[in-house]
């Protein structure tokens, strides 16, 4: 792939749209010197503006297939493409992981001593975005996610759920086609789920963002249009609807 | 990232005052050494600016320039130079004349050098080739002890006669005294004994060769023209300028591993942190640039700051009785430069070993720290 800028801008071309946002292809990964194996030859597509849930008990590898459709670890063989980069060779991928996708993590990450204003800009420094139009744009993402009042308050003034809310407009600041969010709802109260589940579901109305959700919560799962299960780092289900492409499936009945 | 810079610094108040204040003192240290060998350097070097001559000539590698043992024969030497139109031979000595004077310059000259030494008297007449108890006092000295011609000045062991007041137009020379040259030798027990020759080139005759001449012919003198090359005749000074520089490279090593501990620390507090901004696609450059700027921005503080000190530390020195009189320090420009790169220097290299541990930690290692 080449390591040009433009190479990590979304390709909207009508090629770009006719294969998966997502595809994964015998993905494996060891750890420990091939003692655990953690994903075992998973093949997934994900169509474009999907949302696709995750689900699988503890230490299925479900957050691992997670890191390596993110770029936060190298798989042991296998390929990744997403929008097109093939990200298990990526040669920039902090560049990959600031321009193409959007990260959620269980617990927010939100940097304390910065507002909520300053948590979202800080994902858009390193971008081409001028000063000011970071600030707009921040605010801009704030207010979708229903805080835009709040843009000066710190995280500490907050709830975990819109602490959580923060760290998705802070995923979305670069205006990425894949959001991928791991355990998002882990840690809140009902309530909580519900606000941020609604907003997972507002971004995809609206943005047609594709949207990888894993969580060990199947009613959380129910809100995606998808739903994979994993088990022992295999797909054992999933539940694809007809429009996209089975190139993949499940590894296992 | 600047205000970023700024909410981290701002965020850990204390740690940051406490690097600064590391950075200061260090800059301090380095400032007022370098202001005080400066001024010593200057105060010595101007006693070869005194005469109009074209450069002057020194004992080579005495420890100091007022140790230069130079005869009458080496005076006709320099004198038969194909170049020099004329050499005067000075002897100077210091003496501790009271508190406030610790380093009285004296200076013995033949009173027919005076006009081609560029001295002018101002009142009264010349001292005798030879007389015992006479002396003449520069305008600053004569100021600054109230005296005037006819007035008893005690010097030399004895009292003399002010028999005229001069200048030399350079503050050295006229804040000191001058004798008839067998009279303050004798003082001394160093008869025939010169510390100095003033040296005038015939006019179209270029300084530097006949300046090269001196030195290639008589290796045991050395000539002199600027504040640079009076190390030649004064090692002391190529050793202070030594300790000096040895000071500032000392005070960025033990600044830069304060600096470098205490970010360190701050590294491992804020793991998650640096671990979170390489997960949403900071660069490593950038995490590095982040970790760098706050440690120039509390160099910046911290330099301000050893400045300030330094100034307040170098006027408290001058009231030290070993160095009152002479002492004249003057901050300028290289001072303060030296002041900020000390400092810049320090929290550059402090900083880049945990900009750089920041920078290659795993995002989901990091992350998953407590």
């Amino acid at each position: 792939m080449s390591d040009s800028r433009a190479a990590l801008a979304p390709d909207t071309s009508d090629r770009a749209q006719s294969v998966p946002a997502v595809q994964v292809r015998g993905l494996t990964k060891v750890y420990d010197d091939g003692l655990i194996q953690a994903l075992n030859g998973v093949n997934l597509d994900v169509g474009h503006g999907e949302m696709v849930s995750i689900t699988g008990p503890s230490g299925c590898g479900k957050s691992t297939l997670l890191h390596l459709l993110a770029a936060l670890d190298v798989p042991t063989s296998g390929s990744i493409r997403v929008q097109g980069h093939a990200v298990d060779s990526l040669d920039h991928p902090n560049r990959y992981r600031r321009e193409v996708v959007g990260l959620v993590f269980q617990l927010h990450n939100l940097l304390p001593r910065l507002s909520l204003l300053g948590n979202v800009e800080v994902a858009m420094m390193g971008s081409r975005r001028p000063r000011r139009e970071r600030a707009r744009h921040a605010l801009e993402l704030l207010g979708e996610v229903g805080l835009g009042s709040l843009a000066h308050r710190h995280p500490t003034q907050l709830s975990g759920g819109e602490r959580q809310r923060v760290a998705i407009a802070r995923a979305m600041a670069n205006d990425p086609t894949v959001l991928l969010a791991d355990e998002p709802t882990g840690s809140l109260d009902t309530a909580s789920v519900h606000s941020v589940l609604s907003l997972f579901v507002k971004l995809r109305a609206e943005r047609s963002t594709t949207i990888v959700l894993v969580t060990h919560d199947s009613s959380v799962a129910e809100v995606a249009d998808r739903r994979i299960e994993m088990l022992d780092g295999c797909v054992v289900k999933d539940n694809q609807p007809a429009s996209v492409p089975r190139s993949g499936g499940p590894d296992r009945p | 990232m600047f205000s970023l810079v700024l909410q981290n610094l701002w965020a850990k108040k204390g740690r940051s005052l406490g690097i600064a204040a590391a950075i200061g003192l260090a800059v301090m240290t380095v400032v007022t050494l370098m202001v005080v060998s400066t001024s010593l350097e200057t105060a010595a070097a101007q006693i070869l600016t005194i005469g109009r001559a074209d450069f002057s000539v020194a004992q080579k590698g005495v420890a100091e320039v007022l140790n230069s043992n130079l005869t009458n024969r080496d005076l006709q030497n320099v004198r038969l130079t194909p170049g020099v139109a004329s050499a005067i031979g000075v002897y100077v000595a210091t003496e501790n004349l009271n508190a406030d004077n610790p380093i009285f310059i004296e200076i013995g000259i033949d009173p027919s050098d005076l006009q081609g030494f560029g001295v002018r008297v101002l009142s009264g007449r010349p001292y005798g080739p030879t007389s015992p108890h006479e002396v003449m006092l520069g305008w600053r000295a004569a100021q600054n002890f109230g005296l005037h011609v006819g007035d008893q000045f005690k010097a030399l062991g004895t009292s003399n006669t002010v028999v005229g007041i001069y200048t030399t137009g350079n503050s050295f020379g006229d804040s000191g005294a001058m004798f008839p040259l067998p009279v303050l030798q004798g003082y001394n027990r160093v008869p025939g004994q010169m510390t100095l020759f003033f040296v005038k080139v015939e006019p179209g005759q270029p300084v530097v060769k006949v300046q090269s001449t001196i030195d290639r012919t008589y290796p045991g003198m050395t000539t002199i023209r600027t504040a640079e090359q009076f190390g030649r005749a004064d090692t002391n000074l190529v050793f202070l300028r030594a300790a000096v520089t040895s000071s500032t490279v000392l005070a960025i090593l033990i600044g830069a591993v304060i600096v470098g501990n205490t970010m360190l620390l701050s590294l491992f507090e804020r793991t998650r942190e640096f671990g979170l901004l390489r997960a949403i696609g900071w660069a490593r450059t950038r995490v590095v640039g982040l970790v760098v700027g706050e440690g120039v921005i509390l160099a910046l503080i911290g330099s301000c700051l050893g400045l300030l000190l330094a100034v307040l530390a170098v006027a408290l020195l001058k009231y030290v009785p070993a160095l009152r009189g002479v002492l004249h320090p003057t901050f300028d420009q290289s001072a303060f430069l030296r002041g900020l790169a000390t400092g810049l220097g320090m929290a550059v290299i402090g900083a880049l070993y945990p900009g750089l541990r920041a920078s290659s930690l795993r995002p989901l290692e990091a992350l998953s720290r407590e």
